[in-house]
Protein backbone atom coordinates (compact mmCIF):
# COMPACT_ATOMS: atom_id res chain seq x y z
CA UNK A 1 0.00 0.00 0.00
CA UNK A 2 1.24 3.41 -0.87
CA UNK A 3 1.55 5.65 2.21
CA UNK A 4 2.26 8.66 0.09
CA UNK A 5 -0.98 10.66 0.20
CA UNK A 6 0.24 13.45 -2.00
CA UNK A 7 -1.51 11.92 -4.98
CA UNK A 8 -4.87 12.61 -3.28
CA UNK A 9 -6.77 15.86 -3.52
CA UNK A 10 -6.07 17.93 -0.43
CA UNK A 11 -7.25 21.33 0.72
CA UNK A 12 -4.83 23.78 2.24
CA UNK A 13 -6.00 26.80 4.16
CA UNK A 14 -3.48 29.53 3.75
CA UNK A 15 -4.04 32.60 5.87
CA UNK A 16 -3.62 35.48 3.48
CA UNK A 17 -2.64 39.01 4.35
CA UNK A 18 -6.12 40.09 3.28
CA UNK A 19 -7.79 37.81 5.88
CA UNK A 20 -5.65 39.31 8.61
CA UNK A 21 -6.28 42.78 7.40
CA UNK A 22 -10.10 42.52 7.48
CA UNK A 23 -10.00 41.11 10.98
CA UNK A 24 -7.51 43.72 12.19
CA UNK A 25 -9.37 46.62 10.66
CA UNK A 26 -12.74 45.46 12.03
CA UNK A 27 -11.21 44.90 15.46
CA UNK A 28 -9.59 48.35 15.53
CA UNK A 29 -12.78 50.03 14.33
CA UNK A 30 -14.80 48.04 16.88
CA UNK A 31 -12.49 49.15 19.69
CA UNK A 32 -12.57 52.81 18.63
CA UNK A 33 -16.39 52.80 18.47
CA UNK A 34 -16.60 51.12 21.87
CA UNK A 35 -14.20 53.65 23.39
CA UNK A 36 -16.45 56.45 22.15
CA UNK A 37 -19.52 54.86 23.73
CA UNK A 38 -21.27 53.62 20.58
CA UNK A 39 -22.70 50.15 19.98
CA UNK A 40 -19.90 48.92 17.67
CA UNK A 41 -21.86 46.16 15.92
CA UNK A 42 -24.77 48.49 15.17
CA UNK A 43 -22.41 51.12 13.77
CA UNK A 44 -20.37 48.71 11.63
CA UNK A 45 -23.54 47.10 10.24
CA UNK A 46 -24.91 50.58 9.50
CA UNK A 47 -21.76 51.40 7.55
CA UNK A 48 -21.83 48.14 5.61
CA UNK A 49 -25.49 48.70 4.68
CA UNK A 50 -25.33 52.36 3.77
CA UNK A 51 -21.68 52.99 2.78
CA UNK A 52 -21.79 56.16 4.86
CA UNK A 53 -18.53 56.64 6.82
CA UNK A 54 -20.43 58.91 9.25
CA UNK A 55 -21.28 55.66 11.07
CA UNK A 56 -17.63 55.24 12.00
CA UNK A 57 -15.93 57.54 14.48
CA UNK A 58 -12.82 59.41 13.43
CA UNK A 59 -11.37 58.47 16.86
CA UNK A 60 -8.09 56.53 16.51
CA UNK A 61 -8.27 56.97 12.74
CA UNK A 62 -11.08 54.37 12.57
CA UNK A 63 -12.95 56.15 9.77
CA UNK A 64 -9.89 56.24 7.52
CA UNK A 65 -9.08 52.65 8.43
CA UNK A 66 -12.43 51.15 7.42
CA UNK A 67 -12.25 52.99 4.12
CA UNK A 68 -9.22 50.87 3.23
CA UNK A 69 -11.54 47.89 2.80
CA UNK A 70 -14.04 47.33 0.01
CA UNK A 71 -17.45 46.72 1.59
CA UNK A 72 -18.30 43.82 -0.71
CA UNK A 73 -15.07 42.08 0.27
CA UNK A 74 -15.80 42.59 3.97
CA UNK A 75 -19.28 41.13 3.51
CA UNK A 76 -17.88 38.16 1.56
CA UNK A 77 -15.38 37.55 4.31
CA UNK A 78 -18.03 37.83 7.03
CA UNK A 79 -20.42 35.42 5.31
CA UNK A 80 -17.76 32.85 4.49
CA UNK A 81 -16.26 33.03 7.98
CA UNK A 82 -19.70 32.69 9.56
CA UNK A 83 -20.60 29.68 7.45
CA UNK A 84 -17.24 28.06 8.14
CA UNK A 85 -17.43 28.59 11.88
CA UNK A 86 -21.07 27.61 12.38
CA UNK A 87 -20.80 24.29 10.49
CA UNK B 1 -26.23 97.30 8.11
CA UNK B 2 -23.18 95.02 7.69
CA UNK B 3 -21.73 94.41 4.26
CA UNK B 4 -19.04 92.14 2.86
CA UNK B 5 -16.67 93.71 0.35
CA UNK B 6 -14.66 91.41 -1.92
CA UNK B 7 -12.00 92.52 -4.35
CA UNK B 8 -11.56 89.90 -7.04
CA UNK B 9 -8.39 88.56 -8.58
CA UNK B 10 -6.59 86.61 -5.86
CA UNK B 11 -5.96 82.88 -6.13
CA UNK B 12 -6.89 81.09 -2.90
CA UNK B 13 -4.04 79.05 -1.45
CA UNK B 14 -3.62 77.26 1.86
CA UNK B 15 -5.54 75.15 4.36
CA UNK B 16 -9.14 75.50 5.49
CA UNK B 17 -10.63 73.63 8.44
CA UNK B 18 -14.25 72.75 7.75
CA UNK B 19 -16.73 73.30 10.59
CA UNK B 20 -19.45 70.99 11.88
CA UNK B 21 -22.46 70.64 9.59
CA UNK B 22 -25.27 73.17 9.99
CA UNK B 23 -27.82 70.72 8.60
CA UNK B 24 -26.72 68.16 11.15
CA UNK B 25 -26.24 70.25 14.27
CA UNK B 26 -29.72 71.82 14.22
CA UNK B 27 -31.71 68.54 14.28
CA UNK B 28 -29.22 67.05 16.74
CA UNK B 29 -29.69 69.95 19.16
CA UNK B 30 -33.44 69.38 18.79
CA UNK B 31 -33.00 65.63 19.39
CA UNK B 32 -31.54 66.50 22.82
CA UNK B 33 -35.19 67.10 23.79
CA UNK B 34 -35.63 63.32 23.75
CA UNK B 35 -33.02 62.81 26.46
CA UNK B 36 -33.32 62.91 30.22
CA UNK B 37 -29.53 63.03 30.56
CA UNK B 38 -26.69 65.38 29.61
CA UNK B 39 -25.98 65.91 25.94
CA UNK B 40 -22.50 67.16 25.11
CA UNK B 41 -22.21 68.16 21.45
CA UNK B 42 -18.79 68.94 19.91
CA UNK B 43 -17.74 70.75 16.71
CA UNK B 44 -20.77 73.02 16.91
CA UNK B 45 -20.41 75.77 14.29
CA UNK B 46 -20.95 79.40 15.35
CA UNK B 47 -24.06 80.18 13.34
CA UNK B 48 -27.09 82.39 13.88
CA UNK B 49 -29.36 79.34 13.37
CA UNK B 50 -27.57 77.51 16.18
CA UNK B 51 -28.20 80.41 18.57
CA UNK B 52 -31.87 80.50 17.49
CA UNK B 53 -32.46 76.79 18.05
CA UNK B 54 -30.74 77.03 21.44
CA UNK B 55 -33.15 79.87 22.30
CA UNK B 56 -36.06 77.63 21.29
CA UNK B 57 -34.81 74.90 23.62
CA UNK B 58 -34.37 77.46 26.39
CA UNK B 59 -38.00 78.55 25.87
CA UNK B 60 -39.08 74.94 26.32
CA UNK B 61 -37.30 74.73 29.68
CA UNK B 62 -33.97 73.16 28.67
CA UNK B 63 -30.63 74.19 30.12
CA UNK B 64 -28.18 75.10 27.34
CA UNK B 65 -24.56 76.09 27.95
CA UNK B 66 -21.92 76.78 25.34
CA UNK B 67 -18.21 77.49 25.36
CA UNK B 68 -16.04 79.17 22.77
CA UNK B 69 -14.52 75.88 21.68
CA UNK B 70 -17.59 74.76 19.80
CA UNK B 71 -19.05 72.64 22.58
CA UNK B 72 -22.65 72.69 23.73
CA UNK B 73 -23.96 71.11 26.93
CA UNK B 74 -27.70 70.58 26.88
CA UNK B 75 -29.94 69.12 29.56
CA UNK B 76 -33.63 68.65 28.77
CA UNK B 77 -34.64 66.66 31.84
CA UNK B 78 -36.99 69.38 33.08
CA UNK B 79 -38.58 70.64 29.86
CA UNK B 80 -42.11 71.77 30.65
CA UNK B 81 -43.40 73.82 27.71
CA UNK B 82 -44.84 72.57 24.48
CA UNK B 83 -44.87 75.64 22.27
CA UNK B 84 -42.43 76.85 19.59
CA UNK B 85 -43.60 80.44 19.08
CA UNK B 86 -43.98 82.30 15.79
CA UNK B 87 -40.95 84.54 16.33
CA UNK B 88 -38.62 81.51 16.22
CA UNK B 89 -40.32 79.45 13.51
CA UNK B 90 -40.51 82.59 11.35
CA UNK B 91 -36.74 83.09 11.80
CA UNK B 92 -35.79 79.50 11.29
CA UNK B 93 -37.82 76.79 9.64
CA UNK B 94 -35.92 74.00 11.43
CA UNK B 95 -37.87 74.98 14.57
CA UNK B 96 -40.69 72.72 13.31
CA UNK B 97 -38.45 69.76 14.15
CA UNK B 98 -39.25 70.18 17.85
CA UNK B 99 -42.70 68.75 17.14
CA UNK B 100 -41.60 65.10 16.99
CA UNK B 101 -39.58 65.04 20.22
CA UNK B 102 -42.08 67.16 22.15
CA UNK B 103 -44.99 64.89 21.26
CA UNK B 104 -42.86 61.87 22.11
CA UNK B 105 -41.69 63.25 25.46
CA UNK B 106 -44.64 65.34 26.68
CA UNK B 107 -47.55 64.05 24.58
CA UNK B 108 -48.25 67.47 23.14
CA UNK B 109 -46.67 70.10 20.87
CA UNK B 110 -47.81 73.46 19.53
CA UNK B 111 -45.80 74.88 16.65
CA UNK B 112 -46.37 78.03 14.65
CA UNK B 113 -47.07 77.10 11.01
CA UNK B 114 -43.97 77.93 8.96
CA UNK B 115 -44.88 80.31 6.17
CA UNK B 116 -43.46 80.23 2.67
CA UNK B 117 -39.74 80.86 2.75
CA UNK B 118 -37.26 82.36 0.34
CA UNK B 119 -36.65 79.16 -1.62
CA UNK B 120 -40.23 77.90 -1.95
CA UNK B 121 -43.27 76.90 0.07
CA UNK B 122 -41.74 73.71 1.55
CA UNK B 123 -44.88 72.42 3.25
CA UNK B 124 -44.72 70.32 6.42
CA UNK B 125 -47.44 67.89 5.27
CA UNK B 126 -45.07 64.92 5.37
CA UNK B 127 -44.01 65.71 8.95
CA UNK B 128 -47.67 65.79 10.01
CA UNK B 129 -48.57 62.67 8.03
CA UNK B 130 -45.79 60.78 9.80
CA UNK B 131 -46.78 61.95 13.28
CA UNK B 132 -50.44 61.12 12.56
CA UNK B 133 -49.43 57.60 11.51
CA UNK B 134 -47.71 57.25 14.90
CA UNK B 135 -50.97 58.13 16.64
CA UNK B 136 -50.80 61.91 17.11
CA UNK B 137 -54.00 63.92 16.60
CA UNK B 138 -53.19 66.95 14.47
CA UNK B 139 -55.22 70.16 14.33
CA UNK B 140 -54.53 73.65 13.00
CA UNK B 141 -55.70 76.66 15.00
CA UNK B 142 -54.90 80.34 14.56
CA UNK B 143 -51.72 79.71 12.61
CA UNK B 144 -50.48 77.02 14.96
CA UNK B 145 -50.28 73.24 14.49
CA UNK B 146 -51.28 71.29 17.57
CA UNK B 147 -50.21 67.65 17.91
CA UNK B 148 -51.51 65.58 20.84
CA UNK B 149 -51.32 61.95 21.86
CA UNK B 150 -51.88 59.72 24.83
CA UNK B 151 -48.94 57.62 23.60
CA UNK B 152 -47.23 57.22 20.24
CA UNK B 153 -47.26 53.75 18.66
CA UNK B 154 -44.87 52.50 16.02
CA UNK B 155 -46.15 52.32 12.44
CA UNK B 156 -45.01 51.70 8.88
CA UNK B 157 -44.77 55.02 7.06
CA UNK B 158 -44.13 55.53 3.36
CA UNK B 159 -42.94 59.05 2.54
CA UNK B 160 -44.24 60.41 -0.78
CA UNK B 161 -40.92 62.24 -1.12
CA UNK B 162 -37.65 61.54 0.73
CA UNK B 163 -37.91 64.69 2.85
CA UNK B 164 -34.97 65.21 5.20
CA UNK B 165 -37.00 67.17 7.77
CA UNK B 166 -39.89 64.70 7.80
CA UNK B 167 -37.50 61.76 8.13
CA UNK B 168 -35.80 63.46 11.09
CA UNK B 169 -39.08 64.36 12.78
CA UNK B 170 -40.42 60.81 12.45
CA UNK B 171 -37.13 59.26 13.64
CA UNK B 172 -37.26 61.43 16.77
CA UNK B 173 -40.92 60.64 17.47
CA UNK B 174 -40.40 56.93 16.77
CA UNK B 175 -37.38 56.76 19.09
CA UNK B 176 -39.68 57.00 22.13
CA UNK B 177 -42.83 55.44 20.60
CA UNK B 178 -44.10 52.04 21.67
CA UNK B 179 -43.07 49.33 19.22
CA UNK B 180 -41.40 49.48 15.84
CA UNK B 181 -41.58 52.29 13.29
CA UNK B 182 -40.45 51.72 9.72
CA UNK B 183 -39.90 54.65 7.37
CA UNK B 184 -39.89 53.73 3.69
CA UNK B 185 -38.59 56.08 0.99
CA UNK B 186 -36.70 57.83 3.77
CA UNK B 187 -34.14 60.55 3.07
CA UNK B 188 -30.59 59.12 2.83
CA UNK B 189 -28.59 62.29 3.58
CA UNK B 190 -25.51 62.01 5.85
CA UNK B 191 -27.29 64.27 8.34
CA UNK B 192 -29.84 61.46 8.86
CA UNK B 193 -27.01 59.10 9.77
CA UNK B 194 -25.63 61.66 12.20
CA UNK B 195 -28.93 62.12 14.06
CA UNK B 196 -29.38 58.32 14.19
CA UNK B 197 -25.86 58.00 15.64
CA UNK B 198 -26.74 60.66 18.20
CA UNK B 199 -29.98 58.97 19.29
CA UNK B 200 -28.38 55.50 19.28
CA UNK B 201 -25.58 56.88 21.45
CA UNK B 202 -28.24 57.90 23.99
CA UNK B 203 -29.62 54.35 24.00
CA UNK B 204 -31.93 54.47 20.98
CA UNK B 205 -32.44 51.61 18.55
CA UNK B 206 -32.37 52.93 14.99
CA UNK B 207 -31.18 50.85 12.06
CA UNK B 208 -30.85 51.56 8.36
CA UNK B 209 -30.17 55.31 8.49
CA UNK B 210 -28.41 56.30 5.29
CA UNK B 211 -30.56 53.85 3.30
CA UNK B 212 -34.12 54.43 2.15
CA UNK B 213 -35.64 52.10 4.77
CA UNK B 214 -35.14 53.04 8.41
CA UNK B 215 -36.28 50.85 11.29
CA UNK B 216 -36.77 52.42 14.72
CA UNK B 217 -37.47 50.33 17.79
CA UNK B 218 -38.91 52.63 20.42
CA UNK B 219 -37.34 52.70 23.88
CA UNK B 220 -38.78 54.02 27.16
CA UNK B 221 -36.19 56.71 27.72
CA UNK B 222 -32.87 58.04 26.46
CA UNK B 223 -29.79 59.02 28.45
CA UNK B 224 -26.55 60.99 28.18
CA UNK B 225 -24.18 61.30 25.24
CA UNK B 226 -20.97 62.94 24.04
CA UNK B 227 -21.22 63.41 20.27
CA UNK B 228 -19.18 65.10 17.54
CA UNK B 229 -21.02 66.66 14.60
CA UNK B 230 -20.03 65.49 11.10
CA UNK B 231 -18.18 68.01 8.89
CA UNK B 232 -20.27 70.37 6.76
CA UNK B 233 -20.28 69.01 3.20
CA UNK B 234 -21.85 72.21 1.86
CA UNK B 235 -19.25 74.47 3.44
CA UNK B 236 -16.58 72.11 2.06
CA UNK B 237 -18.21 72.18 -1.38
CA UNK B 238 -18.35 75.98 -1.30
CA UNK B 239 -14.60 76.19 -0.60
CA UNK B 240 -13.87 73.63 -3.33
CA UNK B 241 -15.71 75.84 -5.81
CA UNK B 242 -13.89 78.93 -4.49
CA UNK B 243 -10.56 77.16 -4.97
CA UNK B 244 -11.46 76.04 -8.50
CA UNK B 245 -12.84 79.36 -9.74
CA UNK B 246 -9.82 81.37 -8.50
CA UNK B 247 -7.24 78.99 -9.97
CA UNK B 248 -6.16 78.22 -6.45
CA UNK B 249 -4.71 75.39 -4.40
CA UNK B 250 -6.75 74.63 -1.27
CA UNK B 251 -6.44 71.77 1.18
CA UNK B 252 -9.64 71.17 3.14
CA UNK B 253 -9.27 69.52 6.52
CA UNK B 254 -12.02 67.80 8.51
CA UNK B 255 -14.09 66.45 5.63
CA UNK B 256 -15.83 63.16 4.90
CA UNK B 257 -14.85 62.70 1.29
CA UNK B 258 -17.70 60.28 0.49
CA UNK B 259 -20.24 63.00 1.30
CA UNK B 260 -18.72 65.20 -1.40
CA UNK B 261 -18.73 62.70 -4.28
CA UNK B 262 -21.34 64.44 -6.48
CA UNK B 263 -19.62 67.82 -6.05
CA UNK B 264 -16.14 66.41 -6.62
CA UNK B 265 -17.32 64.58 -9.75
CA UNK B 266 -18.61 67.86 -11.22
CA UNK B 267 -15.46 69.76 -10.26
CA UNK B 268 -13.32 67.18 -12.06
CA UNK B 269 -15.63 67.53 -15.06
CA UNK B 270 -15.07 71.31 -15.13
CA UNK B 271 -11.31 70.74 -15.21
CA UNK B 272 -10.25 71.13 -11.58
CA UNK B 273 -7.91 68.60 -10.01
CA UNK B 274 -9.35 67.15 -6.80
CA UNK B 275 -7.30 64.67 -4.80
CA UNK B 276 -7.56 62.94 -1.45
CA UNK B 277 -4.72 63.80 0.90
CA UNK B 278 -4.93 61.71 4.05
CA UNK B 279 -8.32 62.57 5.52
CA UNK B 280 -8.36 65.88 3.64
CA UNK B 281 -9.32 66.94 0.16
CA UNK B 282 -7.20 69.14 -2.10
CA UNK B 283 -8.47 71.19 -5.02
CA UNK B 284 -6.14 72.69 -7.61
CA UNK B 285 -7.08 74.57 -10.71
CA UNK B 286 -5.54 76.76 -13.38
CA UNK B 287 -8.68 78.88 -13.34
CA UNK B 288 -9.88 77.68 -16.76
CA UNK B 289 -13.36 76.26 -16.16
CA UNK B 290 -15.29 74.12 -18.66
CA UNK B 291 -19.06 74.48 -18.80
CA UNK B 292 -21.02 71.45 -17.57
CA UNK B 293 -24.72 70.67 -17.09
CA UNK B 294 -26.06 69.66 -13.72
CA UNK B 295 -29.31 68.70 -12.04
CA UNK B 296 -30.02 68.86 -8.32
CA UNK B 297 -31.41 65.72 -6.68
CA UNK B 298 -31.87 64.25 -3.20
CA UNK B 299 -28.69 62.64 -1.78
CA UNK B 300 -26.61 60.99 -3.18
CA UNK B 301 -27.41 63.22 -6.15
CA UNK B 302 -26.01 66.71 -6.64
CA UNK B 303 -27.10 68.81 -3.61
CA UNK B 304 -29.51 71.70 -4.11
CA UNK B 305 -27.47 73.55 -1.48
CA UNK B 306 -24.54 73.67 -3.97
CA UNK B 307 -26.57 74.83 -6.97
CA UNK B 308 -26.04 78.57 -6.46
CA UNK B 309 -22.26 78.25 -5.97
CA UNK B 310 -22.01 76.19 -9.17
CA UNK B 311 -24.03 78.81 -11.01
CA UNK B 312 -21.29 81.33 -10.14
CA UNK B 313 -18.70 78.84 -11.37
CA UNK B 314 -20.59 78.33 -14.63
CA UNK B 315 -21.01 82.10 -15.05
CA UNK B 316 -17.21 82.27 -15.30
CA UNK B 317 -16.84 79.09 -17.41
CA UNK B 318 -16.04 78.60 -21.08
CA UNK B 319 -19.25 77.62 -22.85
CA UNK B 320 -22.92 77.16 -22.02
CA UNK B 321 -24.32 75.10 -19.20
CA UNK B 322 -27.81 74.12 -18.12
CA UNK B 323 -28.54 73.94 -14.41
CA UNK B 324 -31.79 72.20 -13.46
CA UNK B 325 -33.25 72.60 -9.99
CA UNK B 326 -35.58 69.73 -9.09
CA UNK B 327 -35.63 69.95 -5.28
CA UNK B 328 -37.01 73.44 -4.57
CA UNK B 329 -39.37 75.45 -6.70
CA UNK B 330 -37.95 78.96 -6.38
CA UNK B 331 -34.22 78.70 -6.00
CA UNK B 332 -32.83 80.87 -8.80
CA UNK B 333 -33.09 84.28 -7.14
CA UNK B 334 -29.30 84.60 -7.12
CA UNK B 335 -29.38 84.57 -10.94
CA UNK B 336 -30.74 88.12 -10.93
CA UNK B 337 -27.92 89.25 -8.63
CA UNK B 338 -25.27 87.43 -10.69
CA UNK B 339 -26.60 89.22 -13.77
CA UNK B 340 -25.74 92.49 -12.02
CA UNK B 341 -22.16 91.22 -12.05
CA UNK B 342 -22.27 90.65 -15.81
CA UNK B 343 -23.33 87.01 -15.83
CA UNK B 344 -25.44 85.83 -18.76
CA UNK B 345 -28.20 83.68 -17.25
CA UNK B 346 -31.68 82.91 -18.57
CA UNK B 347 -34.24 81.15 -16.43
CA UNK B 348 -36.56 78.74 -18.24
CA UNK B 349 -38.91 77.05 -15.80
CA UNK B 350 -36.87 74.83 -13.50
CA UNK B 351 -33.69 75.31 -15.55
CA UNK B 352 -31.15 78.09 -15.85
CA UNK B 353 -29.14 78.49 -19.04
CA UNK B 354 -25.77 80.00 -18.19
CA UNK B 355 -23.48 81.39 -20.90
CA UNK B 356 -20.04 81.68 -19.38
CA UNK B 357 -18.31 85.06 -19.49
CA UNK B 358 -14.59 85.72 -19.61
CA UNK B 359 -14.88 88.29 -16.88
CA UNK B 360 -17.46 89.06 -14.21
CA UNK B 361 -17.66 92.61 -12.89
CA UNK B 362 -17.85 93.71 -9.27
CA UNK B 363 -21.23 95.18 -8.28
CA UNK B 364 -23.51 95.87 -5.33
CA UNK B 365 -25.56 92.74 -4.77
CA UNK B 366 -27.72 91.24 -2.04
CA UNK B 367 -27.81 87.73 -0.63
CA UNK B 368 -31.30 86.43 -1.36
CA UNK B 369 -30.80 83.28 0.70
CA UNK B 370 -27.99 81.49 2.51
CA UNK B 371 -26.35 79.67 -0.41
CA UNK B 372 -27.01 82.59 -2.76
CA UNK B 373 -24.88 84.68 -0.41
CA UNK B 374 -21.99 82.23 -0.72
CA UNK B 375 -22.42 82.17 -4.50
CA UNK B 376 -22.15 85.96 -4.75
CA UNK B 377 -18.99 86.00 -2.64
CA UNK B 378 -17.51 83.27 -4.86
CA UNK B 379 -18.34 85.30 -7.97
CA UNK B 380 -16.80 88.35 -6.29
CA UNK B 381 -13.53 86.45 -5.84
CA UNK B 382 -12.98 86.48 -9.62
CA UNK B 383 -14.87 89.64 -10.60
CA UNK B 384 -12.97 92.73 -11.64
CA UNK B 385 -13.08 95.42 -8.99
CA UNK B 386 -15.16 95.48 -5.86
CA UNK B 387 -18.26 93.41 -5.04
CA UNK B 388 -20.39 94.51 -2.10
CA UNK B 389 -22.73 91.90 -0.67
CA UNK B 390 -25.58 92.94 1.67
CA UNK B 391 -28.29 91.00 3.57
CA UNK B 392 -25.59 89.16 5.46
CA UNK B 393 -28.03 87.65 7.96
CA UNK B 394 -28.61 84.90 5.39
CA UNK B 395 -24.88 84.08 5.28
CA UNK B 396 -24.56 84.24 9.08
CA UNK B 397 -27.25 81.56 9.34
CA UNK B 398 -25.06 78.94 7.75
CA UNK B 399 -21.35 79.80 7.36
CA UNK B 400 -19.02 79.78 10.35
CA UNK B 401 -16.39 82.55 10.10
CA UNK B 402 -16.60 82.68 6.30
CA UNK B 403 -14.82 86.01 5.90
CA UNK B 404 -11.94 85.06 8.22
CA UNK B 405 -11.52 81.67 6.58
CA UNK B 406 -11.42 83.19 3.08
CA UNK B 407 -9.01 85.91 4.14
CA UNK B 408 -6.68 83.31 5.69
CA UNK B 409 -6.26 81.66 2.27
CA UNK B 410 -5.59 84.88 0.42
CA UNK B 411 -8.94 86.43 -0.47
CA UNK B 412 -9.22 90.20 -0.35
CA UNK B 413 -12.39 90.38 1.71
CA UNK B 414 -13.63 92.42 4.64
CA UNK B 415 -16.84 92.79 6.59
CA UNK B 416 -17.82 96.29 7.55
Amino acid sequence: MNDDKFDQTMMFKVKTEEDISVREVLQNVYDALKEKGYNPINQIVGYLLSADPAYITSHNNARALIKKLERDEVLEELVSTYLRETK
Amino acid sequence: MDKIIVVGGNSLKGKVKISGAKNSVLPIIVASLLSEGNCCINDVPRLADVYTICDVLGELGASVESNNLGMLNINCKDINKIEAPYEYVRKMRASVLVMGPLVARLGKAKISMPGGCAIGTRPIDLHLKGLEALGARISVEHGYVLAETSGLKGARIYLDYPSVGATENIIMAGALAEGITIIENAAEEPEIVDIANFINGMGGKIKGAGTNVIKIEGVKNLGSINHTIIPDRIEAGSFLVAGAITGGDLLLENVIIDHLKPVVAKLIEVGAEVTEEGTGLRVRSNGVIKAVDLKTLPYPGFPTDMQAQFMSLMAAAQGTSIITETVFENRFMHAEELRRMGADIRIEGRSAVVDGREKLMGAEVKATDLRAGAALIIAGLVASGETTVSNLYHIDRGYDNLVEKLRAVGASIIRC
